[in-house]
């Protein structure tokens, strides 16, 4: 089930919302984790077995670690362990038939590929379980003895399946011990509104766009101009969409009496590739920063190996977004501008104007994006091509799609800036008050009126 | 926030979400919509293996999808939105002033030679003339009414290739209709053509068979509007969701007088007539014209001359009368429904020329032509 859909949101959600607030607070875990699983569940029954051995692996894992502190080496075989055996499941569903099929292209191999469809959010439960077990024997977390507060955590559909990657540190003792005000519920809402309205009506829109370039790419009539809207279309479209549902998750986290932490910071203001992945999907940076580049010895060992850790990691993050070349090209793309930035550019980005490194961050993320959407190379290749001049300038069905989403566009760039927060704290509080529920219900009713006419409606993150 | 202005907003975001939820439980069930012309889901049957294979659960979004209060206002909500954003496209169909014009994709497959060459392998076996009139649509007549650099399949080019078929007779339609692009010959919310479009297809046909001598002048007709005839909302008012529009007019301009109809809707041969009035009360207005689709109809006049088969779409059925009133019989044939070689069709009923009579985006769809070569 995903948030923007008709049955979670007037189905599964008003339900579960009543069984978890008639439920009496100790046993709101437990309902939690029923109805998560459901959740989880309604996709592939069949994959709730996958959740169930997950949990069952970690928490124990984390009572190991726990139980042998003082035997230091046993201690980290449990961390190995557990590590090991996430990657082993995330190796598995998702990138089993990527190997696969890389290893046949070798002469004499012949490695059978699966097809088995990819357990929704996989990506992101494996992490967060991960962080749990590391946490447990850095000290950062106390070890979990509930096995019902400790499915919740792994459960908890709000972040199920798109993230944030919710570390076990962040929400230990809101597991335990939470309350929910009528302030937190109002703005859960709120802000799950925001994202709601932010993926239906924004991402889906600029979808659209991005998927006409690419049909005038197939009938072979891109241009120039067709290819760069392409890009900018995509790129808006994957930032509403992903950070359109952190909003929602935030929110429904909220509702329930959970506060994760932010996963997006205006990343299109950024004034260089750095500050965009500090701002972009924060909770898979920090992730990868604390549980990768800092135990691999992070920019501390010598510039040699401060290359070597950012190539592993960015080679990581890419891969992590998909079981494709392209997407492992796309993370090194940004590994290679990443190392620029460090050992190159670095005085030269100080003395440049903001405007400059503004644009220049946005040409780099959004070539990157081109990386990132088309997973055929020898597609994208072409595609970049023509977007760097290797085709004709301008077409009468540029004017067309320019027209036909000029304001959606003009609207969309605005609200990646930090222009509508501005504005809204710049109105007095009454007129705040009296327009939160206008906007809100604007949002909700329009984006239901897309729901059900529910012609396009695609989820990028499922991939994952 | 105040507490109680957090529980104002709260009580407003549960009371929209249950509030649908329990509009939705309460209202029965409908079997069918009439504006998009389809059957609608119903909640799906239990069974464990459903649940494991996820029919169930696809099958329950369905239903809810399906089943949703409003469903039609909160599509024309949608499209509202969509013309205020500055949209002129909804849902692959354009917004052309008061008319609704749908755009036509490229044919996928090859699908459209393919079709072509089954034309023109039944002429081939055939041991009548055959002729082929690819109808254009809206998209392609009135092309300049379209938003500037909007896109839509190029049929001009595509008739023109077919005129070259080996073997075929061509009908030039295009030229027909594009003579009178600025008359009402299409409907603005369907994407047929209207009785005075059909009329100068009628005319082109009759040019092509030769016996253009006999087309009757438009004014001859007296052009029959009856109750409900001027409420049609058409296909294109569906798709779309554009549901501003005043409706269309159905015109009925040959009388129903001296012809016996017979049609094959259920597989046994039923009396029928020209125009079924009563689907005039049904959304699908357009079925008026010999009752809609049908896998085969048979239409005699005695006082017509030659028998003539046409191997159609639905845009036949509107000019199936102005034809009739030539023929001693006419028979229509929908390669969709009617499974049976039209070459031999022809020679066991001694028909005297067959007509391929398609509308070109059905043309370059339409996966059953196949059946041509049998």
């Amino acid at each position: 089930m995903v948030f923007s859909s008709l049955t979670f949101l007037f189905g599964y959600l008003p339900l579960t919302l009543a069984l978890y607030f008639l439920t009496p607070l100790r046993w709101r875990n437990f309902v939690l984790l029923v109805t998560s699983l459901f959740f989880y569940g309604w996709g592939e029954p069949v994959y709730v077995g996958v959740m169930f051995l997950s949990i069952f692996i970690d928490y124990t894992h984390g009572l190991l670690v726990e139980k042998f502190r003082e035997r230091d080496r046993l201690a980290r075989w449990f961390v190995g362990q557990s590590v090991v055996f996430n990657l082993l499941l995330l190796g598995f569903f998702k990138y089993w038939d990527f190997l696969a099929a890389n290893l046949s292209l070798l002469p004499g191999a012949a490695v059978p590929q699966l097809g088995l469809p990819l357990p929704l959010g996989i990506s992101f439960f494996t992490f967060q379980t991960m962080s749990y077990t590391i946490d447990v024997y850095r000290r950062d977390a106390p070890v979990q003895r509930n096995v019902v507060d400790f499915g919740a955590y792994v459960t908890l559909f709000p972040q199920l399946i798109a993230g944030p990657i919710v570390k076990y540190k962040t929400v230990a003792e809101e597991l335990v011990r939470r309350t929910v005000t009528s302030q937190d519920f109002a703005e859960g809402a709120c802000r799950f509104t925001v994202g709601l309205a932010k993926k239906v009506l924004l991402a889906n829109a600029a979808g659209a766009l991005w998927e006409s370039c690419q049909a005038s790419q197939n009938a072979g009539a891109l241009t120039v101009a067709g290819g760069w809207t392409g890009l900018f279309a995509f790129g808006l479209q994957i930032y509403f969409d992903f950070s359109g549902y952190s909003d929602m998750a935030i929110g429904l986290g909220r509702i329930l009496g959970f506060r994760f932490d932010e996963n997006f910071d205006h990343p299109y203001l950024s004034t260089s590739v750095g500050e965009f992945w500090r701002r972009w999907h924060m909770s898979l940076t920090s992730w990868f920063r604390e549980y990768l580049y800092f135990p691999l010895g992070g920019s501390r060992a010598g510039s040699a190996k401060t290359l070597r850790n950012l190539l592993i990691v960015w080679f990581c993050t890419g891969f992590w977004h998909g079981a494709s070349w392209n997407f492992i090209l796309w993370g090194l793309y940004f590994g290679l501008w990443l190392i620029l930035e460090r050992f190159v550019f670095r005085d030269l980005l100080v003395r440049t104007p903001v405007l400059v490194k503004r644009f220049y961050t946005l040409l780099v993320v959004f070539v990157g994006w081109g990386i990132f959407a088309m997973e055929d190379l020898g597609v994208c290749g072409r595609y970049l091509a023509v977007c760097f001049g290797g085709g004709p300038l301008w077409s009468g069905p540029d004017g067309y799609r320019l027209r036909s989403w000029a304001l959606i566009l003009l609207l969309l760039a605005l609200g990646s800036t930090t222009l509508a927060v501005d504005l809204w704290k710049k109105i007095p509080e009454r007129g705040r008050k009296l327009l939160t529920p206008v906007l809100m219900a604007l949002g909700l009713i329009v984006s239901t009126a897309y729901l059900v006419d529910g012609s396009y409606n695609p989820f990028l993150y499922f991939r994952f | 926030m105040t507490t109680r202005y957090s529980r104002f907003l709260s009580a407003f975001f549960c009371v929209f979400l249950g509030g649908l939820l329990a509009w939705h439980v309460l209202l029965p069930d409908r079997d069918r919509s009439d504006v998009e012309n389809r059957t609608l889901a119903q909640f799906p049957e239990f069974s464990w293996e459903n649940l494991k294979d996820g029919s169930f659960t696809k099958g329950v979004e369905n239903y809810f999808a399906d089943q949703f209060p409003l469903r039609d206002q909160w599509t024309g909500l949608k499209a509202r939105t969509e013309q205020v954003l500055g949209k002129r496209e909804f849902n692959g169909v354009y917004l052309c002033g008061h008319a609704l014009i749908s755009k036509v994709d490229p044919p996928r497959d090859g699908l459209e030679e393919k079709n072509l060459s089954y034309v023109s392998r039944l002429a081939g076996k055939a041991e009548v003339p055959v002729y082929l009139g690819l109808i254009p649509s809206a998209a392609e007549i009135r092309r300049e009414d379209l938003p500037k650099g909007a896109e839509s399949w190029d049929q001009a080019a595509f008739i023109a290739r077919a005129v070259e078929l080996e073997g075929v007779e061509g009908v030039d339609f295009l030229t027909a209709l594009s003579a009178h692009a600025g008359e009402d010959i299409f409907y603005r919310t369907d994407h047929h053509w209207t009785s005075l479009g059909a009329y100068y297809g009628y005319a082109a046909l009759m040019e092509s068979l030769g016996r253009g001598e006999e087309v009757l002048e438009r004014e001859a007709f007296e052009r029959l509007i009856v109750p409900h005839s001027d409420e049609f909302q058409g296909t294109l008012y569906s798709q779309s969701g554009v549901h501003w529009l005043p409706p269309d007019t159905i015109e009925f301009w040959v009388p129903d007088e001296g012809f016996e109809v017979t049609s094959w809707r259920e597989g046994a041969p039923q009396k029928a007539s020209l125009y079924d009035l009563t689907k005039l009360q049904t959304k699908d207005k357009y079925s008026a014209f010999l009752g809609g689709n049908q896998p085969l109809c048979v239409i005699k006049n005695q006082e017509g001359t030659g028998k003539l088969l046409v191997i159609r779409d639905s845009y036949a059925d509107s000019m199936a009368p102005f034809l009739a009133l030539h023929f001693e019989e006419v028979h229509l044939l929908d390669p969709r429904y009617y499974r049976y070689s039209a070459a031999k069709y022809a020679q066991e009923n001694g028909l005297d020329a067959i007509v391929v009579a398609y509308s070109v985006p059905n043309f370059i769809t339409d996966r059953n032509l196949v059946l041509l070569i049998q």
